[in-house]
């Protein structure tokens, strides 16, 4: 640990306090984006040291998240505390370790844990949901009787509640991935390096793939436009090689 | 005769940022609507009594996208101040306003903030971030911000000035423009993003890399057309084949 590392407790409770800021501000603060991958994995990666790792996995949970559209009253894939919870398992992993092929097993291991807790995450938003649908019913009921504090104190409530729900949900999946899946990763290092290096691409073109389909929206003009922009760019990165 | 001014305006942009902190199943953003009133009905409304009754009446449903939401509470509080004038309308007209105007700043606001500007702020970041994380995040937080914050703090004033009239042709036009420049800044960004990755420096990435993006992005193209499964569901049987795909090439 050197002077300007700030000690595992302190990463720990930095990457908890992600989980908890991410979680608010998905939903219930603002939605200024404080909470998608790729901003929480660069205070990740900036406080755990470990930039590429939070970079390779911010980047695919990123381009994961932004496909996911919270129109109406869907409930969407949580990839708030999910990128917190993918990009701090694998930089955690990540740190035991310096060689290239076990961070490699890290960052599979983080991006999957991602997916599958920001899916689990569901159920944990459905809740906070329904139990918002109590607090809404008290708030009106002490309205009538003349209590206007009750909108304050049901939106303070309902704050505390989603972050707390943020903090619990992204302490469990760290403290059980640490737990479990540090072993899977030194055992299997070598085939989890090997498909990181299938995988990754796939999903970096799988999540590019759901973007450019919503910007494209079956307009013409618009593919050649991006076709343009693909073949221009490739040549001028060719020809600026030396 | 109360009227409101540009601090109680304010005060409803800033609390409309919590107006999804109570969003549930039945009334959706509809106590967090009342609590963004809150400033416009403290100054309309003198008695405790009353503002408290009319607070409960705006508890009832309502939904909307937040960041277009600020034009809606401008416009409402403009048809309580009528109101409590004795000029304007009654309960029922103001719901039925606020009701409209939820609904049509849905569909304007969904598509330019959910489907597009989010999208376009995230490749942008993804795109910048290849040069620098910091960069990255802060190319995607000021480019969604810049225009999110605009609407918010913003539009309760707009909304205020216009009434329920605030969605005319102008303001509707403003929308779609925005919306269309940023699809198409998007299709530039996606270009540029990923010939980037098949490429980065200039120097091409290995052949199983390029192969294995351009299939997912074919594979994703024809998924994205159904919304069933989800892409993460479509990404993690992707990770289940290539995980098995390592295991049965070196057992």
């Amino acid at each position: 640990m050197t002077a300007a590392d700030p000690g595992p407790a302190v990463k720990v409770f930095g990457t908890l306090l992600a989980g908890g800021v991410a979680a608010l501000d998905a939903t219930a603060v603002g939605q200024t984006l404080l909470a998608q991958p790729l901003v929480t994995a660069t205070f990740l990666g900036a406080l755990w040291g470990d930039w590429t790792t939070a970079l390779e996995v911010g980047m695919i949970l990123q381009l994961l998240a932004a496909g996911t559209l919270p129109l109406g009253s869907r409930t969407p894939e949580d990839y708030a505390t999910g990128g917190v919870i993918g990009v701090g398992l694998a930089v955690a992993l990540a740190t035991r370790h310096p060689f290239e092929m076990y961070r490699e097993s890290c960052a599979v291991i983080g991006a999957i844990v991602g997916m599958v807790s920001a899916t689990a995450g569901i159920p944990v938003l459905k809740w906070q949901r329904r139990v918002n649908e109590g607090l809404g019913r008290w708030c009106e009921e002490r309205l009538r009787a003349g209590d206007e504090g009750a909108l304050s104190a049901a939106h303070r409530a309902a704050i505390v509640l989603a972050f707390a729900a943020g903090v619990g949900w992204c302490a469990v999946w760290l403290a059980l991935g640490g737990w479990g899946l540090a072993r899977v990763v030194e055992g299997e290092s070598l085939r989890l390096s090997r498909a990181w290096g299938l995988a990754q691409p796939l999903w970096l073109g799988l999540g590019l793939a759901q973007l450019l389909n919503v910007f494209l929206r079956r307009r013409l003009g618009r593919a050649a436009l991006f076709a343009i922009s693909l073949v221009g760019t490739w040549l001028v990165l060719m020809l600026r090689t030396p | 005769m109360a009227k409101l001014r540009w601090w109680d305006l304010f005060r409803m942009a800033l609390r409309s940022a919590l107006l999804q902190a109570t969003w549930n199943y039945e009334r959706q953003q509809g106590v967090g609507w009342a609590f963004s009133l809150h400033p416009a009905l403290q100054r309309l409304i003198p008695g405790k009594q009353g503002r408290c009754e009319r607070l409960a009446e705006h508890t009832a449903y309502f939904n909307t996208q937040p960041t277009l939401a600020s034009l809606a509470l401008g416009a409402v509080a403009a048809l309580e101040e009528q109101r409590e004038a004795g000029a304007g309308p009654d309960a029922a007209a103001v719901a039925r306003a606020k009701s409209a105007l939820g609904s049509s700043l849905a569909v304007l606001g969904d598509r330019l903030f959910w489907m597009t500007l989010r999208p376009f702020a995230a490749c942008l970041g993804a795109a910048f971030a290849l040069g620098g994380m910091v960069r990255g995040a802060l190319a995607m937080w000021v480019c969604y911000n810049a225009v999110h914050l605009t609407w918010r703090f913003l539009g309760t004033g707009w909304g205020y000035r216009s009434g329920p009239a605030v969605l005319g042709k102008g303001l509707r036009a403003s929308l779609e423009r925005l919306t269309r420049l940023a699809a198409l800044g998007g299709c530039v960004v996606i270009g540029v993003l990923i010939a980037a990755l098949l490429a980065p420096h200039g120097a091409p990435r290995r052949l199983v890399f390029q192969v294995a993006m351009m299939a997912g992005i074919g594979v994703g193209f024809v998924v994205a057309q159904r919304p069933r499964p989800s892409p993460t569901e479509w990404a993690l049987g992707a990770a289940v084949l290539c995980v098995a795909a390592s295991w049965l090439r070196h057992p």
